[in-house]
């Protein structure tokens, strides 16, 4: 286990639980009206995406855990995976509102981009 | 006034003995019971006994304070209590 | 007393928790650097800081220390290797004196002596200065000081029985446990208090349930004795059998025959394990005809503390056994153990622990706080005058002493291995004395003035003390920060790194205090009093 794949998918955990709970917490009214303004909610399907968007970058996180850590030290490794995220996620929240679609966007960016190093070093 | 602050106090103080004392009174005799019971090798059931005993102890302090009354919280810490020691005894535990 | 079960979990996870918030504050601070102590070990001793880290051969290393031990400890009836790692590059020994009468030893006095040494040259490194290190911290969370670790062990256990309650209770009293989750509204007073105190608490969840669990676990034998007894009659045996180890010693034949070279076997026991790497090696009765070589493999694989051995004949080097596949119950334990250790955990994963540690130490000192902060207007409104009762005083100065106070004390004891002299006879001891001395003198200063102007004098205080550590080691001999980076010497430079960190945290805070929202407390006051 190089500490290059170990960096790298490191990286892929973090941002797509990160990516995955800002989807998450938009999905709930109190933060999408942080957004866009007191009163509004997403609508119904919005909602649905939101929350399967955001479930789906919790759960390629727990693959990437497993993985690459296996059985024992993946589950593990994930918790830690998203206490971290979601302390993140909540400071941004709270001090960066305005800006969280972008870093969502950004951390399914990174991911994507981490999980591509993880595989090929993996290979 | 009086009285009342006295009863509340007095309850909690109750709940409290019988979480505490009572409870490791109870998870004593539930770790012991389940060392007997337990299949497997020796080892294996001290250790099981063990670790669910730690387990144990919270539920009971939970549920002495969430009874409706400190009476309660008593009559099922003594209950449990018998009937575990009745599973020591014919364990051959005693 | 019509309650419902939320109100009187509510009452317990209050009580549960501030009774003993203290003690817990410490546990987990201590606790929580222990991840770090061989780090902060090697902080705390400069003169390592230059020696070799180059990664040597597990063959060489064993073919060293068998060198050093044979010519220091021949006749002594165990010996107990630990191979270097990434996070403690030196090979350590140590062994058990031989048989009374020996040597003048008088009877009794039975201690162990150790040595460590550079695996690649085989020098030994005694020229380091003498400290607890990062070994204090790991004692004081459970055996805490100045007392029978029976007592401390007792006391400690007691508080984390109290704090699985107190977490259980609070999970159940938790109403909007999902639509809290991501809440922190910041300058609300009571409200942003029990937000910080929610969010450190349920984004860690996992870990403090498990790390309060897995706690008790350690020490369950002790705590909850009843099973054991109950099963065996002799409580060496079951840990004999809980250990993997012989229930019978061997004894020593009294026929001299030397022992075999350690670096094959270590090769061999690593080639029966896949590769993986041999982590303890213990010699029983080096240089006798029944001597045996037993090597346990070196943690970071699985999770659990169980680690597997082999035991080799002692002349001939032939594989005698293998220990036993452990049951799921002893397995179980041995996961929960592994897990409390954290040994296995890479760097990375460490850092994730120790990030979860703190939140932990956050979550307790937000709950202590956040009970102040709720009692203070009932006492401004029961007290004409403002003043407030004896329990809420008692509990702000606690509060402060044993939060800003034990950060205080903590910094001190860094100061104190960097400021006293190498040389110094009973260092170790001084170091942990100065730790206390500061401590005591900030508790005392926080019971006598329990307000916010000494909580801004000791947060400064400390967060200067951590601050300061990072120029500090260079100038006392340590590696600074650019030696360190240049070097690769990465417990060193995080050490510093993450120093600077919590002291620039610590006078942050303590600046917030200064500008919070007075002027609305105030007004409330007035509002009140009127």
């Amino acid at each position: 286990m190089s500490g290059a794949s170990n960096a790298a998918a490191m990286v892929a955990a973090l941002s797509s639980a990160a990516a995955g709970f800002t989807a998450l917490s938009l999905a709930m009214d109190r933060h999408w009206e942080a957004l866009h303004g007191c009163g509004n909610v997403p609508r119904d399907g919005q909602r649905r995406l939101l929350r399967w968007a955001g479930s789906g970058g919790l759960l390629i996180s727990l693959l990437v855990c497993l993985v690459v850590w296996g059985a024992a030290q993946g589950w593990v490794a994930w918790a830690g995976v998203l206490t971290a995220s979601a302390f993140a996620l909540v400071l941004t929240l709270c001090y960066a509102a305005h800006a969280i679609v972008r870093i969502g966007w950004a951390a399914a960016f990174v991911s994507v981009v981490a999980l591509a190093a993880v595989l090929s070093l993996l290979r | 006034m009086i009285p009342i602050l006295m009863n509340r106090r007095l309850g909690v103080a109750s709940r409290t003995l019988a979480a505490i004392g009572g409870g490791y009174a109870v998870t004593s005799l539930a770790v012991t019971a389940l060392a007997l019971t337990l299949p497997g090798r020796e080892v294996d059931r001290v250790v099981a006994a063990t670790l669910s005993g730690l387990a144990i102890f919270p539920c009971i302090v939970m549920w002495s304070f969430a009874t409706r009354t400190a009476l309660r919280a008593w009559f099922g810490v003594l209950a449990v209590a018998l009937a575990l020691g009745a599973v020591v005894w014919l364990g051959g535990g005693l | 007393m019509k309650e419902s079960l939320r109100q009187s979990m509510a009452w317990l996870h209050t009580w549960s928790g501030l009774l003993v918030g203290w003690v817990l504050f410490m546990v987990f601070s201590c606790g929580t650097a222990s991840y770090f102590r061989d780090e902060i070990t090697l902080w705390m001793k400069p003169e390592l800081h230059q020696s070799s880290h180059a990664v040597v051969e597990q063959g060489v290393a064993a073919a060293q220390i068998q060198n050093l031990l044979q010519q220091r400890a021949p006749a002594s009836p165990r010996w107990f290797i630990t191979m270097p790692t990434g996070r403690e590059p030196a090979v350590r020994a140590s062994w058990a004196p031989p048989p009374s009468g020996e040597e003048g030893q008088p009877r009794g006095r039975r201690r162990f002596e150790n040595a460590s040494i550079d695996p690649l040259t085989g020098q030994e490194l005694s020229a380091a200065r003498a400290t607890r290190g990062g070994d204090f911290f790991y004692r004081m969370h459970f055996d805490m000081h100045y007392m029978p670790v029976l007592w401390a062990r007792w006391i400690v256990g007691i508080c984390a029985m109290f704090m699985l309650v107190a977490i259980i209770s609070g999970i159940v009293t938790h109403k909007r446990i999902f639509k809290d989750f991501f809440t922190f509204r910041p300058g609300k007073g009571q409200r942003s208090w029990l937000d910080a105190h929610n969010a450190t608490a349920v984004l860690a969840l996992p870990y403090h349930l498990m790390i309060t669990y897995t706690g008790l676990v350690t020490l369950m034998f002790m705590y909850l004795p009843q099973g054991l007894g109950a099963v065996y009659k002799d409580s060496d045996a079951f840990f004999a059998d809980l250990n993997g180890g012989p229930r019978v010693e061997a004894k020593a034949s009294g026929l001299s025959a030397p022992l075999t070279p350690l670096a094959p076997l270590v090769a061999k026991g690593s080639q029966l394990w896949d590769g993986a790497s041999v982590g303890r090696i213990m010699v029983s009765h080096a240089g006798d005809s029944a001597a045996t070589v037993t090597l346990t493999q070196q943690d970071g694989h699985g999770v659990s503390n169980n680690l597997p051995s082999l035991t080799f004949d002692g002349v001939t080097g032939g594989l005698l056994t293998e220990a036993d596949k452990s049951g799921a119950a002893v397995e179980t334990r041995g996961v929960m153990y592994g897990l409390h250790i954290g040994r296995f955990a890479s760097p990375l994963l460490r850092g994730l622990f120790f990030l979860s540690g703190l939140a932990g130490c956050a979550m307790v000192a937000t709950g202590v706080l956040l009970w102040a902060v709720k009692e203070r207007p009932k006492h401004v409104k029961a007290n004409a005058n403002g003043r407030i009762g004896f329990g809420l005083r008692l509990v702000d100065g606690l509060n402060l002493g044993g939060i800003a106070g034990l950060l205080i004390a903590m910094s001190v004891y860094f100061w104190a291995n960097r400021l006293l002299p190498p040389g110094l006879g009973g260092r170790p001891d001084l170091e942990i004395h100065c730790f206390f001395t500061a401590w005591g003198i900030a508790a005392v200063a926080a019971l006598a003035f329990p307000q916010r102007w000494m909580w801004r004098i000791q947060l400064a205080v400390a967060g200067v003390l951590f601050a300061l550590l990072l120029p500090l080691n260079p100038l006392t001999g340590g590696a600074g920060l650019f030696t360190s980076v240049a070097q690769g010497l990465w417990p060193v430079a995080g050490f510093d790194l993450v120093s600077l960190l919590i002291g620039c945290g610590l006078l942050w805070a303590s600046r917030g205090l200064g500008s919070a929202a007075k002027a609305p407390l105030k007004a409330r006051l007035a509002k009140v009093a009127a």
